[in-house]
C-alpha cells in the first residue's frame, strides 16, 4: 500500500527537487479516480542525485516487479546511470521519472508547474492544463477516461 | 490555418466526457488539494483491503 504523504515528506525533508505528476498531480486537482503509485519527475544534477538516493535509502527502494536477489545498489551511480524508475519502496510504489514523453525533463516542465499546498506543504505541481497536454501526447487508450475528467475539471475551474 | 494543441478538440475524449459525473467532481473541487488526496488514500486503502480479502478468499480456509 502507498503512503503518498509520507512519500512526498520523505522526499521533501531530504531536499529532494521534483516535480508532483500523474495520478496524485490529478487528485490533488479534483480528479476522483484511483491511482496506485506516487509519481515524480526529479531533477538530474549530480547534487540533487545524492539527495534522492540518500533520502530513499532508508525505504529499501527496488525495482517494481522484478525477482527477488538482483544486484541492485540505490545510490546516485545507479541513478545516474538510469532515468526512469519504478520502484517498490518500504512506503509503497514510487515512480522516479528524468524526463517524460511530451513533458520532458526537470527543467523543461518547472515552466509549467504550480505551487500546491497539501499536507502542510508546498510542492511543485506540474500545472493541470499541461497534465491534459502530456497525457493527450502520449496518447494511451487507458489514459482516455482520466483525461476527460482532467479536462472536466479545467472547465469546471474558475476563470482567472 | 491551423489550431494549438490546446485548442485542438479530440472527438473521442469528447464522447468520454459524456460519462464523467460533474457532480462528484464539483465536490471534490470544494474540498482543499490535502482533503482531495486524504480521499485518495483512503479510496487506495479501501481496494488494497479489497483485494487482500478476495486473495484470502481465493486461497479458501
Amino acid at each position: 500500500m502507498t503512503n503518498f504523504r509520507r512519500l512526498l515528506e520523505v522526499l521533501a525533508d531530504g531536499g529532494v527537487e521534483f516535480i508532483l505528476i500523474g495520478g496524485v498531480a490529478a487528485a490533488a486537482y479534483g480528479a476522483v479516480r484511483n491511482t496506485l503509485d506516487l509519481d515524480v519527475v526529479y531533477r538530474r544534477t549530480s547534487a540533487n542525485l545524492d539527495r534522492l538516493a540518500a533520502a530513499l535509502a532508508p525505504l529499501v527502494p527496488y525495482p517494481r516487479g522484478a525477482p527477488p536477489g538482483l544486484p541492485f545498489v540505490w545510490d546516485a551511480r545507479t541513478i545516474q546511470n538510469g532515468l526512469n524508475f519504478t520502484l517498490a519502496t518500504s512506503l509503497g510504489d514510487l515512480d522516479l521519472l528524468g524526463e517524460i514523453t511530451a513533458g520532458g525533463p526537470y527543467e523543461q516542465l518547472i515552466g509549467k508547474t504550480v505551487e500546491l499546498e497539501v499536507f502542510g506543504r508546498t510542492y511543485r505541481c506540474i500545472e493541470l492544463s499541461e497534465l491534459i497536454r502530456v497525457k493527450r501526447a502520449v496518447g494511451r487508450p487507458k489514459d482516455f477516461e482520466a483525461i476527460a475528467e482532467l479536462e472536466k475539471l479545467l472547465e469546471l475551474a474558475p476563470r482567472k | 490555418m491551423g489550431r494549438s494543441d490546446d485548442e485542438w478538440v479530440d472527438p473521442v475524449i469528447e464522447v468520454y466526457k459524456r460519462d464523467v459525473d460533474v457532480t462528484l467532481l464539483q465536490s471534490h473541487l470544494r474540498k482543499t488539494p490535502t482533503e482531495r488526496l486524504e480521499a485518495l488514500q483512503s479510496m487506495h486503502e479501501l481496494v488494497e483491503e479489497l483485494r487482500r480479502g478476495v486473495a484470502a478468499r481465493r486461497r479458501g480456509p
